[in-house]
């Protein structure tokens, strides 16, 4: 059962609209990193069961922090929600271990959906 | 909020810079369906300008570029003001290579205009999908004037004053993008008139009035 959500996400608007697509009637501990780096280290902090992860942002970006989540933690469920829909770059992301892509922006639908997926996942 | 000269807060310009991070992701996945090309993103910055200090502006952003081209490309709807797509000069070759045909797209014409068409060609694809996602994502429709490319041996020449009213003031979006394994960099500005501002200010809040 998923408790913990860390968002990661240079844009504080893009967090803000990812906040107000998960479902309200569940009690989520939101945790939130404004690049990769600090995505990283804050996964590391809270182990969160799912981690909403953008692409390109400063200081590192979501490929590589995706790849170091994954690499650190081997069933890291990292779902990224990205602007960057170039089937290049989301191959990429998914060949370094993220579980699913939801394109931005992102609605109450496409994060449920996700999130059911990722329940299934985790069993 | 708070609010800068131009009456636009510290929000609604990282809305807006999040609503041009997905037009831009959107005109750049259009291009990378149309050519093998693999465009390298960045986050988009957002300026508050004052119109008469827009060329100067423009021509600080370039000043890195011997010679330039430029397509350029106006829009009009709520959301109405003009798109420069910014390349070193040399790119119109390049791009040429990328379209993998030695007579490019155009037929046979000579290396300037199979260049310059080019250009037009890549510019009128990402202008066009980067203006029209940002204006259906707020809800607007646009229509276009027929790209236009200007090859210019300095920055300083390249973008004319008499574009822009003096009294008026402008928001730039400015995204920086580059070509993986291609000498081809760029900048996309898209300056919006005073008179979208008020329009755009409305949008905005509709915009995030669905999430909340």
């Amino acid at each position: 059962m998923i408790k913990k959500i860390l968002l990661v996400d240079d844009s504080p608007i893009s967090r803000r609209i990812m906040k107000s697509c998960l479902p309200k009637d569940r009690d989520y501990e939101i945790f939130e990193a404004g690049d990769g780096l600090a995505g990283l280290e804050a996964y590391k902090q809270h182990a969160p069961d799912v981690t909403f992860m953008d692409l390109t942002m400063p200081v590192m970006d979501g490929t590589q922090a995706t790849e170091e989540i994954v690499k650190y933690d081997k069933d890291a469920i990292v779902i990224v929600c990205t602007a960057d829909i170039q089937i290049k770059s989301l191959t990429n992301v998914l060949g370094v271990g993220a579980f699913m892509i939801v394109k931005k922006p992102p609605s109450k639908e496409t994060v449920e959906d996700a999130l059911a997926k990722a329940e299934a996942q985790i069993g | 909020m708070d609010n800068d000269y131009n009456g636009i807060s510290e929000e609604e310009k990282e809305i807006l810079q999040e609503i041009m991070n997905i037009a831009f992701g959107k005109a750049a996945a259009d291009l990378a369906e149309v050519i093998n090309i693999y465009v390298v993103l960045s986050v988009p910055h957002i300026e508050m300008l004052r119109a008469q200090e827009l060329p100067e502006y423009l021509k600080r952003q370039i000043n890195n570029y011997d010679r330039i081209s430029i397509v350029e490309q106006n829009f009009w709807g709520d959301f109405k003001g003009s798109a420069f797509l910014v390349f070193q000069a040399s790119a119109g070759r390049e791009l040429i290579a990328i379209f993998g045909d030695e007579t490019g797209p155009f037929g046979s014409e000579s290396a300037d205009a199979l260049e310059k068409e080019t250009l037009m060609e890549v510019g009128n694809i990402l202008i066009g999908a980067c203006v029209g996602k940002l204006a259906e994502l707020l809800k607007d429709s646009v229509t276009y004037s027929p790209p236009r490319v200007v090859t210019e041996n300095t920055p300083n020449d390249a973008i004319p004053a008499s574009l822009f009213d003096p009294s008026a003031s402008a928001i730039v979006l400015k995204t920086v993008f580059s070509f993986e394994e291609r000498n081809v960099n760029g900048f996309l500005f898209l300056v919006t008139s005073h008179d979208s501002i008020i329009w755009l200010k409305k949008s905005l809040v509709t915009f995030m009035e669905q999430y909340e």
